[in-house]
């Protein structure tokens, strides 16, 4: 444990990694300690990334959990006023756009602490938001805009679980159409496509087609393998030539050794565990 | 416990214990590097190498003589473990010669009456209890006529850890006289003549103890203890009995039929009887034959060991397996000496040949035992064909159970009763099945897995004095047993007490039996302890599931003449009623309403016919057949322990399948319905109630039929959902990709939730990823399937366009038949809630204990299967410790799909993948390589903990319901230890919806919005479901602090929540852009920069986190001062 081999550390009240400025936050002004958030300018060695503009993108480090996308952007728009306000688990380069947001699927929220990407309007932004260090924390939750924590925090995501049903089906209506659609279009296409052979002469054989093949499957696979090895063994003749009587002989010794030898093994071991003093 | 130690640390106290159990480690360390059994690889040139001859026929005995190598090996180990040693040998063979320079200088004494003990010092009292104290005869002390040495020590067979020799000392004949046999003068003159020596040898330097003992307990005949001085003190313990000179006692006047004991001198009534007829007394007249034979017998057997080595490794073992079984030890117990008579028995049979092993020999001798009734026909050593001698009839009428010895006169087995030996029998029954069985370690079952009492039988009860017995004597009318016995009215109660027993409960037993009195060893100057120093009397009951909890016990028909018996039998509980049958019939009736009152029919029957029958009050019986079963009964009264609850929520769950197969109006069909929720198993620790939530209590949702709790009220109750998954049809209707099918089955719901209100009128609100039906006041959580569904989830296309399923199918526990053992949901629901009241809620999966559980009744061996919950939970903490999770797999054959060429099978591929496979390992027919209920949790460390605390719970456990003067508190075990953690986050009890269910019932409840179950009221408005605010401020505890902190709760109303560090997150660590969570700069020296974690913060981050749930947060160690 940390107290038994002590090292001389020192907590540094604004020590912050090279590049990285320290920017303390609490809650409310109740708490006591704050936790740090580490904020630099935001930097991508290749390409240009379209939704983190580099010159206007800071990088925020360590957001505890209860500050959300919100209270991020209004702590920071003192600044200078905020464009947008990315969150996500670990730093990196960000997944790709996802498939347009549904009310009631894939819900992801990021928990814990996070890390984020606040985009300014204006450059100007970032700098500003490195002086925030010098001044007392910033406290997340205001009196016009409490964060919610706790068991009024539970109750209401309890009331956001209870969905409206007739939205619900609007939503999987619209969705199932397109895809219907989706669908319809791609079969049309396979259909248009079965037969015809390409540049090189090949045809593409499908299950659709007039003689499907085998699907290209692993169980299948196993199947034919498994048949074949029935096959054999039927064919084979046992005990028949001399020499197969003196496998099996043989066979029989070898396993006995070999059961022997793990035995001892168990044996040994149990004897080093003391398992033999019956009481 | 060592392994937890080292990754999460210790406090001062557990690390002075440290040193003493590293150096165990480092002993095993040597030999198998770290304690895990390799696959064996031998090189082909060794596998097949031709044998030698010798190779073969070792080869071939070991298959002919023993079961398997494995067993020849661990029985050779084990006769090491327990035989002397040479030179051990060698120091108690000059010991005894000491001894016997010694027993022939003690100086005589002048001739005195046998009453007058004062020639006798002070600081020596005779072991002997002389009531009534008056009695004829001289005595005087003479140097012993022969020293010999007898027993065990002899012919080798004494085993450790009681190395006991026994000498025999042969009183001169000049010290003994005409009529000695009578009254008691011959046991006296034994005593007096033990009490002199005794009284001698304690002046002597040579011995570290010179003590009393009674022989197999029965307090007439007393023994003297001589144990060495020094270092070798406990190396062994020499035992001299005094003997009457050869041929003293005529033969015939000690037969079994013979009275010995005047009637008169008993009860000191000056005259002689009036010609009344002298009972017999053939336990007194038995005790005195018995010292005439020990020299001879010694012959008999060292005639029968003779040249036959397998004899003395058989009969060790079959000590080991008698002491296992606590059959050893006591009055009327099954020792040594009777097991080596037996053996001689079988030998001289022709059952058992030389040429035997010793696996063999106990295996024959346990054949022999479990098919020969002793009870009902005795069997005699002798090959005298003497017409005088008494025949077994005569041995059948004075004794229970007959082993006559080689004389014909003794019977070996004389203070046995019936019901002990049909243990015996029974054990032996057992023992045969599991040594046939060849998918068990038969070896370690037999012998090295001890059954106390407590945890072998279903129901145990304890008479807490036996003193009370006097009075059961007076009331059965047992003086002649009494003057038999020489007062002893424990033994001469016993045989009554138990059949008397046998006879009430009858079918509902399989196995009745009792513990075996012990008399304790004494100083010689103390006085020897009286027969109610025995302490208490324990009895075990091993029920027949089926008949046990009947409350009916139907008797003959009114005008039968065993009527008249039966209601002298049952007393005033008899009545008479009419059957359906139309027979009037005695029949006695037991009040049970709840399962939990039924299972202790058997307590009321008890109590009923000890005080009916034998005087004992209720209050001198502890029962101890559910202490533990207050732990999972629900708060309310009067609650039974869950299993009506379980059962009525199972019928509603039946009827709404029903509903579902015949919708109507469902584009596809309902093709099965599962329940998956553990109440549906019977195995929910406190299964759902029916609810109708208050709605003044509550506040609407705005448009919604919902309800919502108020943050200012204390949290309503909770209301568990009960999984049901539906499975549809297949069809192609069904897309192929996954967002789709989400969609699909998000449609299903709707649809569902629509039907069922419709044709059903039920309550419903569907969601995205379920539907919620409200139904007879539970709620089921209905989900959609579609079978292909975890197909397409797993799908992989490999580079050359092969589809490939990666293979953990996520599947369901079915406990298949589980069900006809009425004691497994108890026993699994028990064990469930002992995991949780150890904190450890989200450590174990509920399957994986549902399979412990189920194991206990599948594979009960050496035990049977367990039919009381209490019995099954003490096998349960027992399997958790005792069971070697690092080397074996646990395998559960659920249905009995696993034949022995899987059983193998597992084995085998359990010790090529071990490495990577979970710490605890739980094979079933269906999942036989992955272990999926264990694959997750728990951790190394947290099983670790877990086998720590089962080792503790059981000990104390058992202590405490084998004592029957303790404390009667059944929920000590289930009290965690909180002294183990940094963090006690203390939690508001306002909040905590399922605070009743707490070990220790609160003593101040809240009311929590739930109207009456009996409320005229019908429900149209949702209720709150499934809201825990305690669950969801542990994941957001875990979600943002799993990295730095362990998290431990007890689901069932816990009011604190234990926080342990990880001691490796708290090592200042570099700067890491990815790994800054929760975590604070610190300047290591002046230059360097380090992280560590923000622990104020984080502290006040907890109570931040459970606003309104949280009442304090107590830091309790200062490890995490930086």
């Amino acid at each position: 444990m940390a107290a038994g081999k002590r090292k001389h550390v020192t907590p540094a009240e604004a020590g912050a990694p090279a590049g990285y400025t320290a920017v303390p936050v609490k809650l409310s002004e109740k708490q006591l300690s704050p936790h740090y958030l580490y904020v630099k300018e935001h930097k991508v060695r290749e390409g240009t990334d379209t939704t983190h503009p580099p010159n206007r993108t800071l990088f925020v480090l360590n957001i505890p959990p209860y500050c959300t996308k919100a209270c991020l952007s209004r702590l920071f728009s003192c600044c200078s006023s905020v464009q947008a306000v990315n969150m996500c688990e670990k730093p990196g380069p960000r997944e790709k756009p996802e498939a347009p947001k549904s009310k009631f699927f894939n819900l992801k929220t990021v928990p814990g602490f996070r890390v984020a990407y606040v985009v300014f309007k204006n450059p100007a932004g970032i700098q500003a938001a490195k002086s925030l260090s010098l001044q007392g924390p910033l406290v997340i939750s205001s009196e016009s805009r409490p964060v919610k924590t706790g068991i009024r925090k539970w109750i209401a995501s309890y009331a956001a679980s209870v969905v409206d049903p007739a939205e619900l089906k609007a939503e999987v209506d619209t969705f199932m159409h397109t895809y219907d659609q989706k669908i319809a279009e791609e079969e049309a296409k396979a259909e248009e496509e079965a037969g015809v052979p390409d540049e090189e002469g090949w045809v593409k054989v499908t299950r659709k087609g007039r003689r499907p093949g085998l699907p290209r499957t692993e169980a299948a696979s196993l199947r034919v393998l498994e048949r074949e090895k029935r096959k054999r063994a039927r064919k084979e003749l046992l005990n028949f030539y001399a020499w197969q009587h003196r496998e099996t002989k043989r066979e029989n010794i070898a396993q006995l050794r070999k059961k022997f030898e793990e035995d001892k093994q168990r044996i040994a071991l149990m004897r080093a565990q003391r398992k033999f003093r019956p009481y | 416990r060592l392994l937890y130690r080292a990754s999460v640390g210790a406090t001062e106290e557990e690390n002075q214990d440290l040193p003493k159990k590293g150096k165990a480690q480092g002993r095993k360390r040597a030999s198998a590097p770290d304690g895990v059994v390799k696959p064996v690889k031998l090189s082909r040139a060794d596998l097949y190498k031709p044998p030698t001859n010798e190779e073969l026929n070792q080869l071939k005995e070991t298959e002919n003589l023993f079961h398997s190598s494995l067993l020849r090996l661990q029985i050779e180990e084990l006769l090491k473990e327990v035989t002397l040693k040479e030179k051990k040998k060698q120091k108690i063979d000059a010991f005894l010669h000491e001894i016997n320079a010694l027993l022939s200088a003690v100086p005589e004494t002048p001739e005195t009456d046998l009453a007058d003990q004062s020639w006798l010092p002070k600081d020596v009292k005779v072991p002997f209890l002389q009531v009534p104290f008056s009695v004829k005869g001289k005595f005087r002390f003479l140097p012993p006529a022969a020293v010999t040495v007898v027993g065990s020590y002899l012919l080798g067979t004494c085993i450790k850890p009681e190395i006991n020799v026994d000498v025999a000392l042969t009183m001169p004949r000049a010290i003994l006289q005409d009529k000695d046999n009578l009254n008691q003068r011959y046991h006296r003159k034994r005593a007096l003549y033990l009490a002199h020596i005794a009284q001698h040898l304690s002046k002597e330097k040579l011995f570290g103890s010179v003590r009393f003992t009674y022989m197999n307990s029965n307090h007439l005949k007393p023994i003297l203890l001589l144990q060495p001085q020094g270092k070798d003190e406990k190396l062994v313990t020499v035992r001299l009995y005094a003997c009457p000179a050869p041929g003293f006692f005529k033969p015939s006047r000690l037969y079994p039929s013979k009275n010995n004991v005047r009637t008169a001198w008993f009860l000191e009534q000056g005259s002689p009887g009036e010609g009344a007829a002298e009972p017999p007394t053939p336990h007194y007249n038995n005790s005195i034959l018995c010292d005439t034979g020990l020299e001879s017998n010694l012959l008999f057997l060292a005639g029968a060991s003779a040249g036959f080595p397998g004899m003395r490794d058989g009969v060790a073992l079959l000590k080991v397996w008698l002491h296992q079984r606590e059959l050893d030890k006591g009055l009327g117990c099954l020792n040594g000496f009777v097991a080596s008579m037996l053996v001689a028995y079988l030998v001289a049979k022709h059952k058992i040949s030389q040429g035997m092993s010793g696996y063999q020999v106990l295996r024959s001798i346990l054949q022999f035992l479990a098919t020969t009734d002793l009870s009902a026909a005795g069997i005699s050593l002798s090959k005298d064909a003497d017409s005088s001698l008494p025949t077994l009839a005569d041995f059948h009428q004075a004794f229970e159970v007959v082993l006559v010895d080689p004389s014909g006169l003794v019977n070996l087995c004389a203070d046995m009763t019936a019901s002990k030996y049909k243990q015996v029998q029974f054990e032996a029954k057992r023992s045969m099945e599991v040594l046939d069985d060849s998918t068990v370690d038969g070896f370690q079952l037999l012998l090295m897995t001890p059954k106390p009492l407590i945890r072998t039988f279903d129901h145990v009860f304890h008479l807490k004095h036996v003193s009370k017995l006097q009075g059961a004597c007076k009331k059965m009318q047992l003086l002649n047993e009494l003057m038999d016995r020489g007062g002893n009215y424990v033994a001469a109660a016993l045989p009554f007490v138990t059949s008397l027993l046998a006879r009430g409960l009858a079918e509902r037993v399989l196995l009745l039996t009792h513990s075996l009195p012990q008399a304790p060893q004494w100083p010689i100057s103390a006085e020897p302890p009286k027969h109610k120093d025995a302490g208490h009397l324990s009895f075990g009951l091993l029920l027949t599931p089926a008949f046990a909890a009947s409350i009916l016990e139907r008797g003959p028909e009114a005008d039968r003449p065993e009527a008249a018996e039966f209601r002298k039998f049952w007393g005033e509980k008899s009545e008479l009623r009419r059957f359906q049958d139309g027979a009037i019939c005695e029949a006695v009736v037991w009040g049970a309403e709840t399962m939990c009152q039924k299972r202790l029919i058997p307590e009321q029957i008890v109590q009923h016919l000890l005080w009916l029958h034998a005087a004992i009050p209720e209050s001198s019986i502890r029962y101890t057949g559910a202490v533990l079963e207050s732990v999972i009964r629900a708060g309310r009264e009067p609650a039974g322990t869950g299993e009506e609850a379980m059962v009525s929520i199972v019928r509603s769950y039946d009827d709404l399948s029903r509903k579902l197969w015949n919708l109507e109006g469902l584009p596809l069909t309902v093709t099965a319905v599962q329940g998956t929720h553990p109440a549906l198993r019977y195995t929910d620790v406190f299964p759902p109630t029916p609810m109708k939530p208050d709605y003044s209590y509550h506040v609407r949702i705005k448009d919604k039929e919902s309800l919502l709790p108020l943050p200012e009220k204390p949290c309503p109750a909770y209301i568990a959902p009960m999984k049901v998954v539906c499975h549809m049809e297949g069809s192609g209707q069904w897309p192929q990709d996954k967002e789709a099918i989400k969609r699909v089955k998000a449609a299903f719901h709707l649809c569902l939730a629509e039907l069922l209100s419709q044709q059903h009128q039920l309550l419903c609100r569907p969601a995205a990823t379920h539907a919620d039906v409200y139904k007879d006041g539970y709620i089921f959580r209905l989900q959609v399937a579609y079978h292909r569904e975890p197909h397409i989830l797993k799908e992989v296309v490999t580079p050359e366009g092969m589809l490939k399923y990666r293979d953990t199918e996520e599947s369901q526990l079915h406990l298949g038949h589980l069900q006809q053992h009425p004691a497994f949901s108890g026993t699994s629901r028990l064990a469930k809630r002992w995991v949780r009241a150890q904190l450890l809620s989200d450590s174990l999966s509920d399957e994986c204990v549902d399979l412990l559980a189920a194991s206990l009744f599948l594979h009960p061996a050496p035990f049977t299967p367990p039919s009381s919950p209490q019995v099954g939970f003490l096998r349960f903490l027992h399997l958790l410790m005792a069971f070697d999770w690092k080397n074996s797999p646990l395998i559960v054959n659920l249905n009995a799909d696993l034949k022995v060429a899987d059983y193998t099978e597992i084995r085998n591929a359990f010790v090529a993948a071990r490495p990577h496979l979970p710490v605890m390992f739980i094979a079933t027919p269906r999942d036989k390589r992955s272990s999926v209920w264990t694959k997750e949790r728990p951790s190394a460390q947290i099983l670790q903990r877990l086998l720590v605390l089962a080792l503790e719970s059981l000990r104390a456990l058992e202590e405490q319901l084998a004592d029957p003067l303790g404390s009667q508190d059944g929920k000590m075990v289930f009290r965690p230890p909180l002294d183990f953690y940094d963090i006690l986050i203390h939690l508001n009890a306002k909040q905590i919806p399922r605070h009743l269910e707490g070990v220790d019932r609160p003593a101040k409840s809240f009311s929590r919005g739930m109207l009456k179950s009996d409320a005229l009221v019908t429900t149209l408005i949702f209720p709150v479901v499934g809201y825990d605010p305690v669950q969801c401020y542990l994941q957001e505890l875990r979600e943002a602090f799993g990295d730095l902190a362990l998290f431990f709760y007890d689901s069932h109303g816990g009011e604190v929540i234990g926080v342990l560090w990880k001691p490796s997150s708290f090592e200042p660590q570099p700067f890491k852009a990815s790994n800054m969570k929760g975590r604070m700069m610190a300047s290591l020296s002046r230059e360097e920069l380090v992280t560590v974690p923000n622990v104020e913060a984080i502290l006040e981050d907890f109570e931040i986190l459970g606003e309104g749930l949280v009442r304090s947060v107590e830091a309790r160690t200062e490890k995490w001062t930086i």
